[in-house]
């Protein structure tokens, strides 16, 4: 990891010294432990800040969108001669990347207008799962030592085995490894327990419509409506959301469970071919609401029906917007009397 | 005041006496989080907890509210009140920087020229009974720095105090007097409660890690609207409600009909200025157009316009925000910088 970062840090400079981009989007040490923050570079001698470890949880992919339509914005009212392009440099893991392919399908941005700075990537640590297993004690230290992140509590010191504190999208991840980039940084990251991805929605789809319907209302409850998630998400970019829109008003304001529920329903019936599962929903919410077992479900569909992996390479097209002939349309009909 | 021992091995007794006469909300353990619901029967409350996730001020100020009802007739619209008053209860095991932040609140719902009626009627009916925290739970804890103290009575009826074998029952109001009433025979606390209670107190603010000049920024908040500082902080916020949501002093609310049919009800929500709609006006503008204003308003709320107002920092130091950020913008820094500046 040392070498790793001195690297992007060296790299990072560089583009910044060169002015090929004009701020690199990264991570920073946090003031707490388990934490970073990400960061934005403009000065190539503050390019020393910038981390790269089990704690860089956020897709960073959200921020490049925010910043190079922000700037696109303040440019609505310059001359034609006069505007200017802001380039964003990235450091992106596996998913990152294919968050910023999602864009550039989606022609939200131009190929030119980023610089991806690839890093290997052994998947990040779930903040929630570290403290279920330290009994809630207040985390005070940790350190990673290869395959075990000691924690220091306020209950006590105590090793845990690091891959029972990696986040779930990662541990089944299979692009690891950046699908695009322009500097690469560090050696290939070894690949993920890739066999088990779909374990999980395996067993929930066995569940009858009953039980489904039981956990999916259980973890709605415990949403309070704060969007972090969908504020997370670089999928989510729409200037307004529906939730937000008032003539009409899609979903009520209020905490009445149905809106609760229109609205996470909505927003993952948007992520259908569009969600890379980095898993940053699932760690920004504050009230631990388990939104990936459904965004799962509609990846696996999107692969099964249609063999699609969601930002896996520029030359795909979006999921949604095309037709092949020998796309399968069984399920348009009666699915169960089909099978 | 009066002063009482409890055997710690009898207050869940208690506990579930109280809650069979009436509604106890307590800090109870949730799949992962900890959380403030209604004790029913068979459940204990979480007494060697740290905090829970979200602060109690939603029992006073819900997330949602219905303010009135209104039906509309070809002739007339009928107006109605809500579902009925509040029910007597109580708030068990508040921290004191929660049972604090009432204090707070009830300088904006319950002052001289604005009363609002919903907040004070369940805020005159709820007993609340604070647990001191003889070992301050996290090194994010500063409610020291903003006015207050880790064993601090202020805005709790009942105090209660882990003296070891026993609990220090100090019954601080008139409201918690009457509690004492329906808590049975319990003895009486000697000097010697005062002396232990009085030593606990100073090694828990001894404990208290984190210390932030929150009273010092004031001056430079007042001159300085326009600072370049404000181009710093919010770059990385995602803009989500985490920090606002789950704060125990933030009470921006927002107020709106939903209409079905002809009936309709008035219902006022919970508002988060890190919203891009908080103060979007009905033209289409905003008086603060980015993150980067909401962000100054945030800090500007907290420690310069309730200080304006209120003389006090609308911060108990509950840290929160600080653990619970997805993007770890910590209010400690922004504070310790600004005093920098």
């Amino acid at each position: 990891m040392e070498n790793v970062e001195k690297q992007l840090r060296e790299e990072a400079k560089k583009l910044l010294a060169d002015k090929k981009v004009d701020v690199i989007v990264g991570y920073e040490e946090g003031t707490i432990p388990l934490q970073t923050s990400p960061c934005f570079i403009t000065n190539p001698d503050d390019t020393g800040k910038l981390v790269w470890n089990s704690f860089c949880s956020q897709n960073l992919a959200k921020y490049v969108h925010d910043i190079i339509h922000q700037h696109r914005e303040s440019q609505v009212r310059v001359k034609p001669e006069d505007k200017t392009k802001k380039v964003v440099g990235v450091v992106a893991r596996g998913c990152t990347t294919r968050s910023l392919v999602i864009h550039l399908q989606e022609r939200q941005y131009g190929r030119d207008e980023i610089v991806i700075i690839g890093v290997p990537c052994t998947g990040y640590v779930a903040k929630r799962k570290v403290s279920n297993l330290v009994d809630d004690n207040e985390i005070l230290e940790v350190s990673v030592n290869g395959d075990k992140m000691s924690v220091k509590t306020a209950g006590g010191d105590k090793d845990i085995p690091f891959k029972d504190v990696i986040a779930d999208n990662c541990l089944n991840c299979h692009f690891n490894n950046p699908v695009v980039s322009d500097i690469m940084i560090g050696s290939e990251a070894p690949p993920m327990d890739v066999d088990r991805e779909y374990h999980d929605v395996n067993k929930f789809e066995k569940l009858s419509v009953e039980e489904r319907w039981a956990y999916f209302t259980k973890e709605m409850e415990k949403c309070i409506r704060c969007y972090a998630c969908r504020n997370a998400c670089p999928s989510c970019y729409c200037k307004v959301c529906f939730v937000e829109q008032s003539q009409p008003s899609w979903v009520g304001v209020g905490d009445d469970p149905t809106d609760t529920q229109v609205f996470q329903i909505m927003r993952m019936f948007h992520m259908v071919g569009r969600c890379v599962d980095c898993g940053s929903c699932v760690e920004v919410c504050p009230m631990g609401v388990d939104l990936r077992k459904f965004l799962k479900k509609l990846d696996k569909d999107g692969f099964e029906l249609f063999n699609h992996r969601a930002g896996a390479d520029l030359d795909d097209p979006p999921l949604l917007s095309t037709h092949l002939m020998e796309d399968k349309e069984d399920f348009i009909y009666e699915p169960e009397e089909q099978s | 005041m009066e002063k009482r021992l409890i055997k710690k091995d009898a207050l869940n007794g208690i506990i579930s006496k109280l809650s069979g006469e009436m509604p106890v909300y307590a800090p109870v353990k949730d799949e992962d989080n900890v959380l403030f619901k209604v004790l029913e029967e068979g459940m204990e409350p979480l007494v060697a907890y740290s905090n829970t996730r979200n602060a109690p001020k939603n029992f006073f100020f819900p997330q949602t509210e219905t303010m009135m009802r209104y039906m509309r007739t070809e002739r007339e619209i009928k107006l109605s009140g809500e579902d009925g008053e509040a029910r007597e209860a109580i708030l068990f095991g508040v921290r004191p920087c929660d049972a604090r932040s009432f204090i707070l609140l009830d300088k904006v719902f319950d002052q001289e020229k604005y009363k609002d009626p919903y907040y004070i009627d369940k805020r005159e009916k709820t007993i609340i009974v604070s647990l001191a925290c003889v070992q301050p739970p996290y090194s994010t804890c500063f409610c020291t720095s903003v006015g207050g103290h880790p064993m601090s009575e202020e805005g709790a009826d009942v105090l209660l105090t882990d003296m070891g074998d026993n609990y220090l029952a100090e019954f601080i109001t008139p409201k918690g007097e009457k509690l004492l009433e329906r808590m049975g025979d319990l003895p009486a606390a000697d000097g010697s409660a005062d002396e232990k209670k009085k030593e606990l107190s100073e090694s828990a603010e001894k404990e208290i890690k984190s210390h932030i000049p929150g009273k010092e920024i004031k001056p430079w908040l007042d001159d300085n609207f326009e600072h370049p500082f404000w181009d710093t902080i919010h770059q990385s916020c995602l803009a989500c409600g985490t920090c606002t949501y789950l704060c125990p002093t933030c009470h921006c609310f927002d107020i709106s009909d939903e209409v079905k049919g002809s009936d309709g009800k008035r219902i006022r929500t919970w508002d988060s200025c890190m919203y891009w709609l908080f103060t979007q006006e009905t033209s289409g503008h905003n008086p603060r157009p980015s993150q980067k204003q909401r962000w100054r308003q945030r800090l500007m709320h907290k420690f310069k316009y309730f200080v304006d107002n209120f003389d006090e920092i609308a911060c108990v130091g509950c840290g929160r925000c600080v653990r619970y950020c997805p993007v770890n913008i910590d209010i400690r820094k922004i504070v310790t910088d600004i005093s920098k500046l």
